[in-house]
C-alpha cells in the first residue's frame, strides 16, 4: 500500500465513524458501468445524506455524470444497485422521481418555444402538479431564476447562461425532497453563479437535499456541506467537508523575519520544518502547537502570527485526484 | 454489507403519481402542432392538390395522347382531384412526413435532450412511447385530411364539377363521392401509420433524427424497388407498397375492397411491429 492509500483509507474511516445511521436521500452500492472495454464507473459507494448539500467533485471523465445517470435511472448500471429516496431502481423510479429536480448534462428545451412554453412543457408532464396550477408554478420557478422578464423570448435566443437558468428553473418547477444539479454554474456570470449558490443555499435551508457535481471547486466550498471526490470512475473520498478537509496532516504556519534561527532551533527539537514564503510552515506530527512556539520563544525568534494551516478543498483535491499513476493502477480493480 | 438494498429499502407500494394522460397529449399536440417543420411541411402538402388542379386544368386536352389527354379526362370529375393527389403523395411525400415527425418524436427529443426531461419528471418509457406515437399518428391524420379537404374543394373549382367518373365507366353523384374521398383518407392513414410505426421503432434507437428519417426513406424505396422486380413475387405480399397501387380499386364502381383490405391487414402487421420493436428498445433506452 503506498502513503497515497493508507491517508485515503484514513480519510474514509474517520468519516464512516463520525457518520452515524442517518436517513439517506440516495446511495449506490457497488455501482459499475461499462461501455464496452471502457470502465466509466466502477465500485461507487456513495451516500448522500437527508438534508446534506453533498458536492461531487472530480476531474473531466471521473464518472461525475454517469454515476448521476444512474442515480436518476436515465442510464441503466452494468451492475449495482441504487436507491433513490427509499426506493430501489429502476422499479420505484415512478414514486422517487416526482420528488426529484434535476439539471443533467446541461438544459435540454425546444428553440422554437419561448422559455415560458418549455417550461409548461415540462410542467404537464410533472406528476405533483395539478393542471390547474401549472400556470402559476412556471412564472413563479420563471421569476426565482431570474428569467421573468425574458420567458416569452424564443429559447433558441437565449444565451448559454439564460439557458442554464431555464434548465435551473425546470428542476425548481415543483417543491423537491431532492435536486440534482450537474454543473450547474456552466456558462452563467459571476452574478449567476452567485444566484445558484443563494438557491442552493435556500434549498438547503429549506430541508431539501441537494447534489452538486462540479469542477469548480470554490463553488462546492462555498456552498456544500459534504463532498464525494471522484477519480478515474471511482469514488475516493467523501464526507463531510469539514471532516475532509481536517483529515489533512496537521501543520502550524509561522510568519518570522528569523528564518534560519528557527529552522535551527526547531532542528534541535527534531521538528520536521521547512522555510516557505515569509515564514515557515512546521509539521505538527509528535509534537504540538504550544510546543513548537515555546521552542521558537526560548530560541529568542521574533514570531509575528502562527495560524493552523487549514487545508483547503483544492489540496484535498490535488492529493486525491493527482496521485502518481502507478499508485492508481494499484488501486484500480481489473 | 447483507442485507441489499432492495431488502433495505421502503416498500414501493401503492401507485406511483403520474401526470393525467390527456393532458401529456394535450401538451405533445402543442408541441408537434407548434413546431415549423410541421406547419411548413403541412401547408406544403396543402398546395399539392392545388398545383396539380391547375396543372390539369391547364391541360387543354388537344393532346389525343399522353398524360394530357389522361387529364382532359379528369375535367368535370372535381372529386377525382382528393383521390389523385392522394395516389400521388403516397409514394413519397405522406411517408416523408410520417418519417419526419416520428424521428423528431424520439431521437429529435433526444437530441435536444428534452427526452431526459420527460423521462425525469417521469414519464414512463412505455407511456412516453404511447404519447409519442399519438403525436405522430395524430400529424399524419392530418397531413393527409388536408390533402383531401383541399383537394375536395380545389377539385369542383379548378376542374368543374362535383362527380367522379370511376374507371369503371360510371359517373358518382357528389355523396357516394365524397364517401369515396373519406375512405381513401381512412385507408391512406392507416398505410403511412404503418411507415411511422417502423419510423418510430429507429427513431427509438437513435439520436440522430437525420438517420431515422433518411433509413425509413431508403427502406421504403428498397421496397419500392423490390416490388418491381418479378421473381421476387414470393417476397411482394412482405412489403407494405404491395399494396399501395390498389388505391384505384376506391374508384371502381362496384367497390372492391378485397385487395385494399388485404392492405390494410399487412399495415397493422407492420404497426404492431414497429411499435413492438419501438418499446423494446424504449425500455433500455439510455436517454
Amino acid at each position: 500500500m503506498t502513503v497515497e492509500a493508507n491517508e485515503r483509507a484514513g480519510v474514509e474511516s474517520a468519516v464512516a465513524g463520525s457518520t452515524p445511521a442517518r436517513v439517506l436521500a440516495a446511495r449506490t452500492r457497488g455501482l459499475r458501468k461499462t461501455y464496452g472495454r471502457t470502465v466509466a464507473v466502477d465500485r461507487v459507494d456513495l451516500d448522500l445524506p437527508e438534508g446534506a448539500v453533498l458536492g461531487m467533485l472530480g476531474p473531466n471523465g471521473s464518472g461525475k455524470t454517469t454515476t448521476i445517470r444512474m442515480l436518476l435511472g436515465l442510464t441503466q448500471p452494468t451492475a449495482g444497485e441504487v436507491e433513490l429516496l427509499g426506493h430501489a431502481l429502476p422499479g420505484g423510479a415512478g414514486h422517487a422521481l416526482p420528488h426529484v429536480g434535476a439539471l443533467v448534462e446541461g438544459p435540454g428545451f425546444h428553440p422554437f418555444l419561448s422559455g415560458r412554453e418549455n417550461l409548461r412543457r415540462v410542467g404537464a408532464a410533472e406528476p405533483l402538479l395539478a393542471t390547474g396550477s401549472i400556470r402559476k408554478a412556471v412564472d413563479d420557478a420563471l421569476e426565482r431564476v431570474g428569467l421573468a422578464a425574458a420567458a416569452g423570448r424564443n429559447y433558441r435566443g437565449y444565451s448559454l447562461g439564460m439557458k442554464q437558468r431555464l434548465g435551473l428553473a425546470a428542476a425548481l418547477l415543483v417543491p423537491r425532497r431532492l435536486i440534482v444539479l450537474d454543473e450547474p454554474t456552466n456558462g452563467l456570470d459571476p452574478s449567476g453563479t452567485r444566484e445558484v449558490r443563494q438557491v442552493i443555499a435556500d434549498l438547503h435551508a429549506a430541508g431539501a437535499t441537494v447534489l452538486v457535481s462540479s469542477h469548480l471547486l470554490a463553488e462546492v466550498e462555498a456552498t456544500c456541506t459534504h463532498v464525494a471526490v471522484l477519480h478515474q470512475g471511482t469514488v475516493v473520498a467523501q464526507g463531510e467537508l469539514a471532516e475532509l478537509l481536517q483529515a489533512g496532516s496537521p501543520a502550524l504556519q509561522v510568519s518570522t523575519e528569523d528564518i534560519s534561527t528557527a529552522l535551527n532551533a526547531l532542528r534541535a527539537a527534531k521538528v520536521s520544518a521547512r522555510a516557505e514564503g515569509d515564514g515557515l510552515r512546521v509539521e505538527l506530527t509528535g509534537t504540538t502547537a504550544p510546543e513548537v512556539l515555546r521552542t521558537l520563544v526560548q530560541a529568542g525568534v521574533a514570531v509575528q502570527e502562527a495560524r493552523r494551516h487549514r487545508a483547503g478543498l483544492e489540496e484535498l483535491f490535488a492529493r486525491l485526484t493527482e496521485s502518481e499513476p502507478a499508485a492508481i493502477d494499484a488501486e484500480e480493480p481489473r | 454489507m447483507t442485507a441489499t438494498l432492495a431488502e433495505a429499502s421502503a416498500p414501493t407500494e401503492g401507485r406511483a403519481p403520474r401526470a393525467p394522460l390527456t393532458r401529456l397529449l394535450r401538451s405533445e399536440l402543442r408541441w408537434v402542432l407548434r413546431r415549423p417543420r410541421t406547419l411548413i411541411g403541412l401547408g406544403l402538402l396543402g398546395l399539392a392538390p392545388v398545383v396539380i388542379g391547375i396543372g390539369i386544368s391547364l391541360a387543354t386536352g388537344s393532346g389525343r395522347n399522353g398524360p394530357d389527354a389522361l387529364f382532359g379526362l379528369l375535367k368535370g370529375n372535381g372529386l377525382l382531384l382528393p383521390l389523385l393527389t392522394l395516389f400521388l403523395s403516397m409514394p413519397l411525400l405522406l411517408p416523408l412526413v410520417g418519417a419526419m415527425s416520428a424521428a423528431d418524436a424520439l431521437a429529435g427529443e433526444s437530441a435536444n435532450g428534452t427526452l431526459r426531461g420527460l423521462l425525469l419528471a417521469p414519464v414512463s418509457r412505455v407511456r412516453l412511447l404511447g404519447v409519442k406515437a399519438f403525436g405522430v399518428a395524430t400529424v399524419t391524420l392530418i397531413a393527409v385530411a388536408i390533402i383531401a379537404v383541399v383537394g375536395a374543394i380545389a377539385g369542383p373549382l379548378l376542374l368543374g364539377g362535383t362527380s367522379m367518373l370511376t374507371l369503371s365507366g360510371t359517373t358518382l353523384t357528389v355523396l357516394p363521392s365524397l364517401g369515396r374521398v373519406l375512405l381513401a383518407v381512412l385507408w391512406v392513414t392507416v398505410q403511412i401509420w404503418a411507415v411511422g410505426a417502423i419510423a418510430l421503432a429507429i427513431s427509438a434507437c437513435t439520436e440522430h433524427p437525420l438517420i431515422a428519417m433518411a433509413s425509413t426513406l431508403a427502406g421504403l424505396i428498397v421496397c419500392t424497388v423490390l416490388e418491381s422486380i418479378s421473381s421476387l413475387g414470393w417476397l411482394q405480399p412482405y412489403l407494405l407498397p404491395d399494396s399501395w397501387g390498389s388505391i384505384v380499386d376506391l374508384v371502381r364502381d362496384p367497390l372492391d375492397m378485397s385487395s385494399l383490405t388485404t392492405g390494410t391487414w399487412r399495415a397493422v402487421c407492420y404497426i404492431v411491429v414497429g411499435l413492438s420493436l419501438a418499446t423494446a428498445r424504449m425500455a433500455t433506452k439510455d436517454a
